[in-house]
């Protein structure tokens, strides 16, 4: 008995265990590669094949055409955290040069009180998306559209470069001891309304969000009434209309008039 | 002799013993796989049949979940398809509208980081991984409001993302549907 060896085939204990061993593994491969894919009527699959390749997890891409097409013009820009971090000298120059005909609107200093968006410190991405839009369609305006039509993508990219090098200045109504409406410090969350720092760089900043201190409050008005009605919608997905629509009129004021009052 | 037929006695009581043994866990292990499959087939747990990926940061640009094609729709055989994305910090639509007692395919992505899915009163709770898209065969009983919060920690604004589900009677969905092709409950 004990000269027998144990790891043999004439061992009759090791050959049954081995064998009911590879059995559970044999069946359990067919019953969860095979047949319960094959259980599953709303994956369509096309055969055994196809059964095992799902069920093991072969990646594949999802449809690459959409069903309905957009009868509007959307952001074609693909926004990335690192998109236009990096500090470039001669893009900041280049940008100084073009950014003289901006002068006249948005000041000299990317500071001005024309009701126009202030550029000073404004992150470059945001510059250069709204730039980008503006030059596809994808956000209009009398004044700004023209003017993106004829930049290049390396003209945008210079301009915002050289805006957000500049330093941010306070607006005329600095007023640092304003009390934040409740709207700006917690959000409300059942209606979908998340604090606005958490993109808009005061707590956090998702890309292509842009710094609100100190701008107009006539213009942080005018774009949340626009984003709520849907006459603008350049934001990818909706990511802005989404909270723009559920604010009240009175939010949407609050939040203007606190903005214009930060640095 | 005597110590012979002992010891031949210890290996049949011993034999024995392992036999039952080894019955009593092939049996356990043929009920956990036996488990396992229900529960797959009956929808207790739910398995995604495939992997399919998406670009978290072009689906805007092309393929089935840009923003015109996103919402419900309905399909030739009756049953309805709902394309939704979950950003920092919504649901995008903002409100997704289906019909009762019908079969309903949710297929979902995150156009950023992991987002949760999950909607109230029902069994339906998942996670929006950016890159891959997730595909989930649903079904509501009846008629009625759910709300749909991110249930999975997604960055500074988590708790402001809430979508809401709007259930509707099949024969009212139906009327939606001829007028418009892919919708949504957003006033």
């Amino acid at each position: 008995m004990s000269d027998q060896p144990l790891f043999s085939l004439r061992n009759p204990w090791f050959g049954t265990s081995v064998g009911i061993t590879a059995a559970i593994a044999v069946l359990s491969a067919i019953a969860g590669l095979i047949w319960l894919p094959l259980a599953q009527p709303n994956l369509k699959l096309a055969g055994v094949w196809d059964a095992i390749c799902s069920a093991a997890g072969v990646p594949r891409a999802a449809v690459p055409e959409a069903g309905v097409k957009p009868d509007f013009k959307t952001s074609n820009v693909v926004m990335t955290s690192e998109m236009l971090t990096r500090v470039n000298q001669v893009s900041i120059g280049r940008g100084a040069t073009l950014a003289q005909r901006c002068a006249i609107c948005h000041g000299p200093q990317g500071v001005s009180d024309a009701h126009s968006p202030n550029l000073a410190g404004q992150f470059a991405a945001v510059t250069y998306k709204e730039l980008n839009d503006f030059k596809t369609g994808a956000r209009v305006s009398v004044v700004m559209s023209p003017f993106a039509a004829a930049m290049s993508d390396q003209d945008m990219k210079d301009v915002a470069a050289y805006y957000a090098y500049l330093p941010r200045v306070p607006s005329n109504s600095l007023d640092t001891g304003r009390p934040a409406p409740a709207v700006v410090v917690t959000g409300a969350p059942m209606r979908n309304i998340p604090p606005c720092g958490s993109c808009h760089g005061d707590i956090d900043n998702k890309a292509g969000s842009p710094w609100l201190g100190g701008q107009s409050a006539v213009y942080i008005k005018a774009q949340l009434e626009a984003f709520a009605s849907g006459a603008r919608r350049n934001d990818i997905s909706q990511q802005m209309r989404n909270i723009a629509r559920q604010m009240t009129a009175e939010e949407i004021d609050q939040v203007a008039h606190y903005y214009e009052a930060q640095p | 002799m005597a110590t012979e037929t002992d010891h031949g006695l210890g290996e049949a009581v011993a034999a024995r013993i392992e036999r039952r043994w080894a019955t009593l866990s092939l049996v356990i292990v043929a009920f956990l796989v036996g488990m396992a499959a229900y529960i797959g087939i009956h929808q207790a747990t739910m398995p995604q049949g495939r992997v399919e990926t998406a670009d978290p940061k072009t689906l805007h640009l092309s393929g089935e979940f840009i923003e015109s094609n996103l919402g419900s729709e309905m399909q030739p055989d009756g049953s309805v398809t709902v394309r939704a994305i979950g950003q920092q910090y919504s649901f995008t639509p903002q409100c997704v509208v289906v019909p009762a007692e019908t079969p309903i395919t949710f297929r979902a992505t995150s156009a950023d980081v992991v987002h949760g899915f999950l909607i109230e009163g029902t069994n339906i709770n998942t996670m929006l991984v950016p890159g891959y898209v997730t595909d989930l065969p649903v079904r509501f009983k009846a008629p009625g409001d759910h709300v749909m919060p991110c249930q999975e920690f997604c960055g500074i604004g988590h708790q402001g993302m809430w979508g809401k589900v709007k259930v509707v009677d099949k024969a009212a969905f139906r009327d939606m549907a001829a007028a418009k092709r892919r919708l949504t409950c957003v006033d």
